[in-house]
């Protein structure tokens, strides 16, 4: 028995363990709501997934074990590999695309002296817009005979495209409406740029003149960890990207599949084929995939991401 | 020291902070109690609709259990068209707190295969509206294997509706005994009316179609079916809907350039409603489409916003296609279940007897979905007779139920809402020129096809 566990115990008056006692059940107390709503909200329907995932389930009857069966039928559907593809798509282009833009927009803020609260929530309010209605005021925008987009373009001599029916065209729009709102990336950007040190700053600046020099070779890696950050949390939401694709493209992925997203498929399975064994399969599969790019990511972060302090 | 910091008695005590905790998650909970239904009172969920409708639904409900001593009724508007509301629906029977009775926009076939809906055939036999009052073709979207899990009791009745003002123009005759009676005879009259401004669609005569729920119309106009009932089959790419889709796509290339995104470009010739995202008006009732099928739900809403252009305006037979011999007509309608779990079952059957007859008349008067039960007496709907005059009405009126009495069966696969948007997934690719006619129509039978033998497997 370790002896400086004994000594503390005994050393410990009755009245004090008693009162350590009681506070450890208010604390079970107080936490208890917050862990029932955890397991009843979460856990408990994150197992429940694995297992339809694994059941032939119509919503209705008692799920029935079906093995793999429910993997091999959406490997099987061309809806789930076009939607597949259409998804890394988007993420592969909307996530640097958006991290470019944000960071840019973080590094004009940073310089802003006067009305920067003003700006910083400027950015930050499109974020707050519920994905719908920012989707119908995009689809607004961009109707291609009275919206005001074309109606420019067109005023200038260009000539402009079929934002949502043409199927070249519509999953670039569905990645310009993912950028627009940058502003939680650029305060994440805006937070990291604004811990730089000054007297590293002021180095730099003596060191060279070149601003791009500052930019490369002192603010980014001292912002990695954001960069981090932001990369992450970027990936997992493009992977989930739902509401403004159905929006756009409706269950089928209008024009011509081009918007069909795998959150989309994934919800018709659900809830319009009610068909909850593949779709419980569809989230497994989507929550493997998500969690191993991000581990990927950790695991290549280590040779690019700079923490202060850190020995490296 | 320590100790006495530990001790120090809060401001708010646990107790207390437990008890505010339980009383405010009671509190929250009241809500949902209003959703949930009570021995020996009506509980009654509609989906989406327009304020009239959720006040013509309550003063029915109200009326019927105030007359059968039933108790305050509930009657529950808006909980979201399509989706969201099966979703809601779904969860309040797996729930075990559904609603007595539930409207739906979609089939009940697909749940009531399932076990959602109970069936109403015994209850049914012997009531004021027994299996035979009900027209086969409408009813079979009810019925799987035999078993019947709703009542479409009243529907929106499809037929071609078209802009006499503009037949007029062009010394047409403007009667519906004139209309074309065959697609070859409507697409030559169609030319008549369209004409191109470079790559702008001013005016249009009629479209091929493009509403995917419609296409099993269409398809018994050509002699075909999309789903065969009997031999639980999906007959997608059987040679009439091939000569269809053929037929449609040519007549996209002859007068519509080829091209559906020009079209759609030109204004919103789809149907006679403001374009649900964009807001673009409809050209039928801006007087620049001579014509189009549409519901007869119309009726109800053509002199809404945005006002017609003209002021005379009629209904015609869906025409006949080339391996086609006989016109008939599809319905979209207002179906009825009693959700399994319903605490009320005898009395929600009641009051939809009650509905599909009594009730349905006065409905009609105010929103006109046809009602279909064959020993409703019809009278015209109020706003038609003050705007066209009664002889016009009680004349559609009368065209409607000859119309009801024809209708194709449709609405009727256990996997409805898959074959559809296979059927949508083909129309696509067909009028982008993405995939030829048969090998879209193949690619989505063989989906459907295989998502029913899924459903059908249990």
């Amino acid at each position: 028995m370790p002896a400086g566990k004994n000594t503390v115990g005994a050393a410990m008056p009755r009245r004090q363990r008693r009162a350590g006692r009681g506070e450890a059940r208010a604390g079970v107390w107080f936490a208890l709501p917050w862990m029932i709503g955890l397991s009843v909200f979460t856990a408990i329907p994150l197992l429940l997934t694995f297992f339809i995932a694994h059941s032939r389930f119509q919503i209705t009857g008692a799920p029935k074990w079906v093995g793999m069966q429910n993997y091999e039928a959406i490997f099987a559907d061309p809806a789930f590999w076009t939607s597949a593809g259409n998804t890394f798509m988007f993420a592969a282009i909307s996530v640097p695309i958006k991290l470019l833009l944000a960071l840019g927009l973080a590094l004009l803020l940073n310089r802003v002296t006067a009305l920067s609260g003003f700006y910083r929530t400027v950015f930050y309010l499109p974020f707050l817009m519920p994905a719908v209605a920012g989707s119908i005021v995009f689809i607004l925008l961009l109707n291609p005979s009275a919206g005001p987009v074309n109606l420019m373009l067109s005023a200038i001599g260009l000539d402009p495209p079929d934002w949502l029916r043409d199927p070249k065209a519509a999953l670039w729009t569905l990645i310009l409406l993912n950028l627009w709102p940058l502003g939680v990336e650029t305060l994440v950007f805006l937070g990291g740029l604004q811990n730089i040190p000054k007297d590293v700053s002021e180095a730099a600046d003596l060191d060279s003149p070149k601003r791009w020099h500052k930019l490369v070779w002192i603010t980014i890696p001292l912002i990695t960890p954001m960069i981090l950050f932001n990369l992450v949390i970027g990936i997992i939401y493009s992977f989930q990207i739902f509401a403004q694709a159905l929006v756009i493209g409706g269950t089928t992925g209008r024009p011509a599949e081009a918007t069909l997203m795998y959150m989309v498929v994934l919800y018709r399975l659900a809830f319009r084929y009610f068909n909850m064994g593949q779709a419980a399969a569809m989230a497994v599969v989507l929550f493997a995939v998500v969690l191993l790019l991000t581990l990927l990511i950790f695991r290549t972060a280590r040779s690019w991401v700079y923490y202060e302090g850190d020995s490296r | 020291m320590s100790h006495k910091t530990y001790a120090a008695r809060p401001s708010l005590s646990r107790r207390s902070f437990l008890q505010s905790t339980a009383a405010a998650g009671a509190a929250m909970a009241l809500p949902g109690a209003a959703l949930a239904q009570t021995e020996g009172q009506l509980l009654l969920w509609l989906p989406g609709g327009s304020d009239l409708f959720c006040k013509i639904h309550t003063g029915l409900l109200d009326g019927f259990s105030s007359a059968a001593n039933l108790g305050p009724a509930t009657t529950v508007c808006g909980l979201g068209a399509d989706t969201e509301f099966t979703q809601a629906l779904i969860g309040s029977i797996t729930a075990g707190a559904p609603p007595d009775i539930s409207m739906l926009w979609d089939s009940p076939v697909s749940l009531g295969a399932q076990g959602a809906f109970m069936p109403l055939d015994d209850m049914m036999k012997g009531s004021k509206i027994p299996l035979d009052t009900w027209p086969a073709g409408l009813l079979s979207s009810c019925q799987f294997k035999g078993v019947t899990y709703g009542l479409p009791v009243t529907a929106g009745v499809y037929s071609m509706w078209y802009n006499e003002e503009m037949f007029e123009a062009k010394g047409i005759p403007s009667d519906r005994a004139s209309f074309p009676k065959t697609w070859v005879e409507m697409r030559k009259l169609s030319k008549e009316f369209t004409v191109w401004d470079g790559d702008t669609l001013t005016s249009a005569g009629f479209m091929p179609n493009r509403i995917p729920e419609t296409m099993a119309i269409w398809s018994a106009l050509n002699g075909g079916m999309l789903f065969d009932e009997a031999n639980l089959k999906y007959t997608l790419d059987s040679e009439p809907n091939v000569e269809m889709m053929s037929f449609f796509l040519e007549w996209l290339d002859e007068e519509y350039k080829g091209d559906i995104n020009l079209i759609d470009r030109s204004g919103n010739f789809r149907e006679g409603y403001p374009d649900g995202a964009t807001g673009v008006g409809p050209a039928f009732r801006e007087g620049r489409q001579a014509g189009l099928i549409s519901g007869s739900w119309l009726m109800g809403d053509i002199y809404a916003d945005p006002v017609p252009t003209f002021t005379r305006w009629n209904l015609a037979p869906n025409p006949v296609g080339p391996s086609g011999t006989t016109a008939v007509s599809g319905t979209w309608p207002n179906w009825f279940v009693i959700p399994v779990g319903s605490k009320n079952p005898q009395a929600a059957f009641d009051y939809l007897s009650y509905l599909a007859i009594e009730g349905s008349v006065e409905w009609y008067q105010q929103i006109p979905d046809v009602p279909t039960n064959s020993q409703v007496i019809l009278k015209a709907p109020t706003a038609l007779v003050e705007k066209r005059g009664q002889a016009f009405a009680d004349d559609l009126t009368a065209f409607l139920g000859t119309q009801a009495a024809i209708v194709t069966p449709m609405w009727n696969s256990p996997s409805q809402s898959f074959g559809n948007d296979q059927m949508a997934r083909a129309m696509e690719k067909i009028f982008t020129h993405a995939a030829p006619v048969k090998d879209a129509l193949a690619e989505a039978q063989t989906a459907a096809q295989a998502e029913l033998e899924r459903v059908l497997a249990g």
